[in-house]
């Protein structure tokens, strides 16, 4: 696989590392000094850009990171003394400590359910709790006014600065990489559309926590070395105003770019050490008055913005079209091996309050079947198929997937157990490609890679039959939010069959389509039951195309199941037909109702 | 039972500081980051009108009309062109915070500065001296809580607020000008919030960064409290009342953490915090 590194980045890359050679004997001594402390914090701007420019993680607390780390050199050079031994302990100690705080703050912030605004709050309160520690710890982290006087190495400034610019290099390098790999475009997936990653089977909870894990190491690292050049620690270093800075900077920069943050830090920090000297609260005001502006009017900040047809290609979305290939076949195994039942419904209920959507329902269903799930609006089908694939919704009752009892488990788990469901109205990532979104769709089978990105995608018989037909194939590196509607039907579909399920749930997969792209739906559906075997369980309005490849038919009227037969025992049914005409026949009812 | 009248005075405090917050957050859907700027800005009219020689008193009025020009200003071109980016409005409200702070810096140094308190000395109740301005302050919270209370339930455009509250997109299709609510709402907001730092200024000092402590305390109250004033009020006691106690009890360290703490968990445990539903 070659990377195509185009000659743009290539120059980049030699302008930074001939500048990095270069500048601690061109640079007058305090450019070099401000330079060495710039360049850490451009390392901890790029975390801040990973979590909140790709993974949509506004974050106030990488502050307390880089602060932990820092602390770690102080507090050990300051109590133990500082030898080459105790060096290595307070690198180890603080980034040790670090993971194990923000593993604690990942688990507060990323729970199944919790909103975006609540990581926020939480990174909020990270860094108010650090600096109330360190004010309170005393003598041991001397208080306000922190550690200084300890010992640390005795290295030239220049050749510091050749230490914090190659760390900053590196960083910078390994997060662009990291970006464009599979585990990046996962981030992007996760972004753009948390809910569907959900019922595609990953743990996005987990995926953001290990993110968070991962770069808080980085920012203690950072810390340290900060540390271990300033000889000095002080409490503000993993404060609440050091975390909101890192922010600014990096909204300055352009969030989403990597670039734009480093830029954006260099810039400022150097321009801050030059300027607060002489104009001390106008050079505060200036930085205030063009955050607020870039964050209105050019929110995807100055660098986008200056050179904005360049920097476009950093997103995950840009990489050249990969293709598609056929996925090994593999039996079914663990939990999604097939069950006795595919399907067991029994006595579930669900109330919102007083108000009771479901009552008492119960049904079994084995594979190659293809059930409908059929009834007006309001008697409670999309509701069903929600607690079918989420065992946290239902209020009563019980549920099992291939005789697995799901309990409580979140989607990501019973997809695990064999489910794929398909939501009502088209759901797919919108700021990816066809085969990006594909590609997240088979995350949990082909395991994603850190550093690399996969250029092509396995996909089962079944996916890769839709892909064909519909066209998709030639489509792989159009971003979806162009797609038409029955084109992200299709590939909604095709991304829940790359999961491999044995249990299909559909909600209207054919509504709003032309009559041939639903005929082809309803062909494929048939093959789907018939030929792989699969449970499929759909949920639709069009009667005739229920009773045209349907195998069996449940009605579900005001939350019960009124009936559970054949298709010819549902046409034949006149409480069938009372239910849904029942309404129509009398005009004068219908009349009453909307007065 | 000093104990007990520092608690109601505490809880008083923090409901005057965070229902400008909360009315903002409850209509908007937006944290106006600004808050702790406004609160600084109107610490600082009670000493602009001590040097005009004016009674103490008029601080927290002049700081009230401030609020609302200021906030009326701010709505129409920061916060209105971010409406469908939630987060952002919190990130530019914050930068609006730092030009706030900056400004004050400018015009009145960024030193400590102390204003008159319009009540002075103490009064001996229930046997022991407290502080007449703080127990004042209970009285001024509960007549803030009545007058939103009354804006809310008693005229036409406190009518249109909640059912902007309640559901947007629907007062909108009812005819509700929807834009002009929330430049409402913000500039009241606002100048709730520098009402509140007028009034909280006699307690301590004033300097431009005043509101930056407060901020984050009103934030967690209103982040908990939903939309609802009273449920604001039962925030500010419980958590208030948990601050006093550790304070006390504790240190005073972990009393400054009580209430974010307290909050953070409260919303891990019941996301929707202490409204129902």
């Amino acid at each position: 696989m070659k990377k195509p590194l185009n000659r743009q980045h290539l120059a980049l890359l030699a302008v930074a590392i001939a500048l990095l050679i270069v500048g601690p004997w061109v640079l007058p001594q305090f450019a070099q000094n401000t330079l060495v402390r710039s360049c850490l914090y451009a390392v901890v701007a790029i975390t801040v850009d990973l979590l909140w420019g790709y993974a949509g993680i506004l974050t106030f607390g990488q502050a307390t990171f880089f602060g932990i780390g820092a602390y770690s050199a102080g507090l050990v050079f300051t109590h133990l003394g500082f030898s080459a031994g105790t060096a290595v302990l307070a690198l180890v100690g603080g980034i040790a400590a670090s993971m194990a705080v923000a593993a604690l703050v990942g688990w507060l912030s990323f729970y199944p359910g919790a909103t975006p605004l609540y990581a926020s709050v939480v990174s909020l309160v990270l860094p108010i709790v650090a600096t109330q520690i360190i004010f309170s710890g005393g003598n041991f982290t001397g208080s306000s006014s922190g550690l200084s006087g300890f010992e640390s190495f005795e290295i030239e400034t220049s050749t510091w600065l050749w230490l914090s610019g190659g760390l900053l290099l590196l960083t910078t390098l390994a997060a662009l990489r990291f970006v464009r790999s599979d585990v990046g475009r996962l981030l992007a997936a996760v972004r753009e559309n948390e809910a569907r990653c959900d019922y595609l089977g990953l743990n996005t909870s987990r995926l953001k926590m290990l993110l968070l894990v991962g770069l808080s190491g980085v920012c203690a690292l950072a810390g340290f070395l900060y540390a271990t050049y300033g000889m000095v620690v002080a409490p503000e270093m993993a404060g609440f105003q050091f975390g909101t800075e890192l922010v600014i900077w990096v909204a300055l920069g352009g969030r989403g770019t990597v670039l734009g943050p480093v830029f954006g830090t260099l810039f400022i920090d150097l321009g801050s050490a030059y300027l607060s000297g002489d104009l001390p609260f106008v050079w505060k005001l200036v930085l205030g008055v063009a955050f607020v502006f870039v964050i209105v009017v050019m929110p995807k900040g100055l660098l986008p913005a200056l050179v904005g047809r360049f920097t476009r290609r950093t997103d995950a979305s840009t990489a050249p079209a990969g293709k598609l290939v056929d996925a090994e076949p593999q039996p079914l195994a663990g939990l999604a091996a097939r069950g006795r039942l595919a399907l067991h419904v029994d006595a579930v209920a669900k109330h919102f309050g007083s108000l009771t959507v479901l009552r008492d329902v119960s049904f079994d269903a084995r594979h190659g079947e293809l059930l409908s799930l059929v009834g007006p609006n309001g008697a409670g089908k999309t509701t069903l198929m929600r607690c079918i694939s989420d065992g946290r919704e239902r209020s009563s009752g019980t549920i099992a997937l291939n005789d697995h009892d799901i309990g409580r488990l979140p989607p990501f788990e019973c997809v695990r157990l064999g489910i794929g469901r398909k939501f009502q109205t088209a759901n797919v990532f919108d700021g990816l490609t066809v085969l990006d979104a594909l590609a997240v769709a088979r995350t949990r089978l082909d395991r994603p890679r850190m550093w690399r990105r996969s250029e092509s995608v396995a996909l089962p018989a079944a996916a890769m039959a839709i892909v064909r037909t519909t066209g998709l194939d030639q489509l792989l590196a159009t971003p979806c939010r162009v797609l038409s509607h029955g084109q992200k039907q299709a590939l909604e579909l095709a991304m829940v069959l790359a999961l491999e399920p044995n249990i299909l749930l559909l909600d209207e997969p054919t509504a709003g389509l032309s009559k041939p792209e639903r005929t082809q739906i309803g062909d494929t559906l048939v093959r789907l039951a018939a030929e792989h075997q699969m449970c499929v369980v759909l949920i639709e309005h069009d009667l005739d195309f229920v009773c045209e490849i349907s195998s069996r038919v449940i009605v579900l009227h005001q939350g019960e199941i009124v009936l559970d037969g054949s298709v010819d025992e549902v046409v034949h049914s006149t409480l069938v037909r009372d239910i849904y005409a029942g309404a129509a026949a009398l005009p004068h009812a219908a009349a009453e109702r909307t007065a | 039972m000093s104990l007990l009248l520092d608690i109601l005075s505490t809880a008083a405090i923090l409901f005057i500081v965070s229902c400008g917050l909360l009315l903002i957050f409850g209509v908007m859907k937006i944290i106006n980051f600004a808050h702790g700027g406004f609160l600084t800005l109107g610490g600082y009219a009670p000493l602009l009108v001590t040097q005009w020689g004016w009674s103490p008193w008029a601080g927290g009025a002049v700081a009230f009309v401030i609020g609302i020009g200021c906030g009326a200003l701010v709505e129409r071109f920061i916060v209105r062109p971010l409406h469908s980016r939630p987060l952002d409005a919190i990130l530019a409200t914050w930068g609006l915070g730092i030009v706030i702070g900056q400004l004050i810096t400018l015009a009145f140094g960024r030193g400590v500065q102390f204003a008159a308190s319009p009540l002075s000395g103490t009064v001996h109740l229930f046997g022991t001296e407290y502080s007449v301005y703080r127990l004042a302050l209970i009285g001024m919270s509960l007549a803030v809580a009545a007058a939103i209370a009354g804006v809310l339930n008693g005229t036409r455009l406190g009518l249109i607020t909640r059912a902007v509250t309640m559901n947007e997109t629907l007062a909108r299709g009812l005819g509700v000008n929807s834009a002009r609510v929330r430049l409402s709402t913000f500039a009241f907001g606002a100048g709730l919030a520098c009402l509140a730092g007028a009034l909280i200024t006699p307690l301590s000092s004033v300097d431009p960064n005043m509101g930056v402590p407060w901020l984050t305390n009103a934030f967690m109250l209103a982040m908990i409290s939903g939309t609802s004033l009273l449920s604001l009020g039962v925030a500010c006691l419980l958590l208030g009342g948990a601050q006093v106690l550790v304070s006390v009890f504790g240190s005073p360290v972990l009393g400054a953490l009580t209430i974010v703490v307290l909050g953070a968990l409260v919303l891990r445990i019941r996301p929707g915090g202490f409204a129902r539903g």
